[in-house]
């Protein structure tokens, strides 16, 4: 059955979220794919967002100073865990394509998340103590 | 289950092997022009680009602009296609998936278009 949750289908949009009887594998797919979603929704915000340092320092430096607030800054550690977790289970997933270590799915999967659970307290402890 | 613990990534139906394949090469990229972006603007400059003279400093490297661009266009590329596979699952209709790629196409080029000028005026301000 656990199998079925991942088969692509319209109807299934929400299954694809459902958490409830997966193995590791299913884990690794609902993390994926909700940092993909949270990762392009971010690349776009940043991107119009950046357009303000072509109207020169007032603009750019204001909004700097706004997003200097802990809220802002705990929004910003979401994106940097994001990428840490989509980035290291996209090296999984690769090493797995090209038929690396393909027995061995679960413990590189462990492995590499403690990988991302510790850059993102490092840069978490980084960005609140700046 | 031993099928599943072992099933590797594949291209979906309707993918395409390239576009599959350039979003593995892309993926490899960005795992490394990330980790360059975020070790250089959060741990190498002193105050991480705080202020918009240290951004336009920063961009007087010759090399900062084409990082960037170079990084810019991976990312939009990658999130892109990884949108269109998402997209993929939720079975569109042929036709429908044909304006969908339009779009997608629309959205990749004025995004790089537009990170290209934003880039170069930014560096043309030094």
């Amino acid at each position: 059955m656990d199998n079925q949750n991942n088969k692509p289908s319209a109807a299934k949009f929400l299954t694809w979220f459902n958490p409830v009887g997966r193995d590791t594998g299913g884990w690794a797919f609902i993390l994926n794919r909700i940092t993909a979603l949270g990762l392009t929704f971010y690349l776009f915000l940043h991107l119009v967002i950046l357009g303000q340092l072509a109207k020169g320092p007032q603009g750019y430096d204001s909004f700097i100073k706004l997003m200097s607030s802990p809220i802002w800054i705990a929004g910003e550690l979401l994106v940097v865990a994001a990428a840490f977790l989509h980035g290291l289970n996209g090296i999984r997933i690769i090493l797995t394509t090209f038929g690396v270590s393909v027995t061995r799915q679960k413990q590189l999967f462990y492995g590499l998340m403690v990988i991302a659970l510790i850059a993102i307290l490092i840069f978490g402890f980084h960005m609140f103590s700046a | 289950m031993s099928t599943n613990t072992q099933s590797v990534s594949t291209p979906r139906s309707g993918e395409g092997t390239w576009l599959w394949l350039f979003k593995i090469v892309t993926g490899i990229l960005l795992v490394v022009l990330l980790f360059i972006h975020l070790l250089v603007n959060h741990f190498l400059s002193q105050h991480g680009l705080m202020t918009y003279a240290d951004v336009v400093a920063y961009y007087q490297n010759p090399i900062i602009p084409i990082m960037e661009i170079c990084f810019l266009a991976a990312v939009v590329f990658h999130s892109l296609t990884g949108l269109r596979g998402i997209i993929l699952d939720l079975k569109p209709k042929l036709s429908l998936l044909k304006v969908i790629d339009a779009i997608l196409v629309t959205i990749g080029v004025v995004a790089v278009v537009y990170g290209i000028w934003l880039v170069s005026v930014i560096a043309s301000r030094g």
